[in-house]
């Protein structure tokens, strides 16, 4: 990348940098200081700016280590989500046996599928949400995660496969 | 209406063979209500992800974000703007930056009128005055000798000090 500017090339990334801040860290205020920490430091160190390859990449790295640090410092551990899981796993299923309702029903879904995104370990969820939300490659994901492809791929197979089996477990039992 | 197509690229979503682009088509597939009911249990998989793309920040982040970086005192981000989009922007980093000197202008000022007038009104005492050293250890006071100061007399003490109130009163 030639011409750099804070502007024009740092700055829009934003959303980006805080979607995979709040998929790490899952709180929208510690998502939003760790946005703001990467610019900070992106900024400092934009003489080096002209030797990187990828801006985004870039920043996008540094977000996650930053969001990581927030999140291990708060203590939060993939347990505590799943013990969250379960219980409202039964109030869900409960809650769809009372009201039959499909419009009601589709919602349970999308909560579900939003709680199962959460529980996945940090590397699958963040690689799901490089891949499908913000629609990066395989070679993308690695250079940002630096992992290397089939490592990113071995991952998003694990996500998906996980979220697939419990949408389907939760249609044949739960719904 | 056959769903094969759309049956295969979700298999080969689960198995992560799919493309960025057929990735994108079975959002936009999933994104009509009526999906056939064997289909139903994935809709939520997609809804979720562009559900999640829409997560975004306010404009109130970039305006925080500009002022945290202009208060650093570099170099503004955004004095390279060559197009007006963002007009307000450097005005306002710049708004920022100056306000946080601000009150140590307006005190060197201060500090500078008033050893001027001072010292023009030592000036003028100096003319009329007889011994110069008493009025230098008013002056410098910190630097001379306590003893210099036992020969001014009290009457120039009390003209001195009613001269330098007199000149603070003027840059009131």
């Amino acid at each position: 990348m030639k011409k750099v500017s804070f502007r024009d090339d740092v700055l829009p990334l934003k959303n980006r940098l805080y979607r995979l801040a709040l998929r790490i860290t899952l709180n929208p205020a510690e998502a939003e200081d760790a946005v703001q920490d990467t610019l900070i430091k992106v900024w400092e160190r934009r003489e080096e700016w002209e030797r990187i390859e990828s801006i985004e990449a870039y920043a996008l790295t540094i977000c996650r280590n930053i969001s990581l640090d927030m999140a291990g410092k708060a203590g939060r551990g993939n347990v505590q989500l799943n013990e969250e899981l379960s219980t409202s796993n039964v109030q869900c299923s409960m809650f769809n046996v009372q009201t039959p309702d499909e419009n009601q029903e589709q919602k349970e879904r999308i909560a579900l599928v939003r709680k199962l995104m959460d529980t996945l370990p940090e590397v699958q969820r963040s690689i799901m949400e490089l891949r499908d939300i913000e629609g990066k490659t395989y070679q993308e994901i690695a250079n940002i995660l630096r992992l290397n492809e089939s490592q990113v791929k071995v991952y998003l197979h694990r996500a998906r496969t996980g979220i697939r089996q419990q949408a389907e477990k939760i249609e044949k039992y739960g719904l | 209406m056959d769903y094969k197509y759309i049956e295969q690229l979700l298999e080969r979503y689960w198995a992560c063979e799919t493309s960025l682009h057929e990735e994108q088509i079975l959002r936009t597939f999933f994104q009509q209500e009526e999906v056939p009911a064997h289909l139903m249990p994935y809709k939520a998989v997609f809804d979720v992800q562009r559900e999640k793309a829409e997560v975004s920040l306010g404009e109130e982040f970039d305006t925080r974000m500009i002022d945290l970086l202009s208060r650093q005192g570099e170099a503004l981000p955004f004095e390279e703007t060559e197009n007006g989009v963002v007009k307000a922007l450097p005005l306002h980093g710049g708004a920022g930056r100056r306000s946080f000197f601000r009150p140590f202008y307006q005190a060197a000022g201060l500090v500078a009128l008033i050893l001027t007038i001072g010292m023009a009104a030592q000036q003028s005492f100096d003319g009329e005055g007889k011994s110069q050293q008493p009025q230098y250890a008013q002056t410098d006071s910190m630097e001379c000798p306590a003893q210099e100061f036992t020969p001014l007399l009290e009457q120039q003490a009390a003209e001195l000090t009613r001269e330098q109130t007199d000149s603070m009163s003027l840059t009131r």
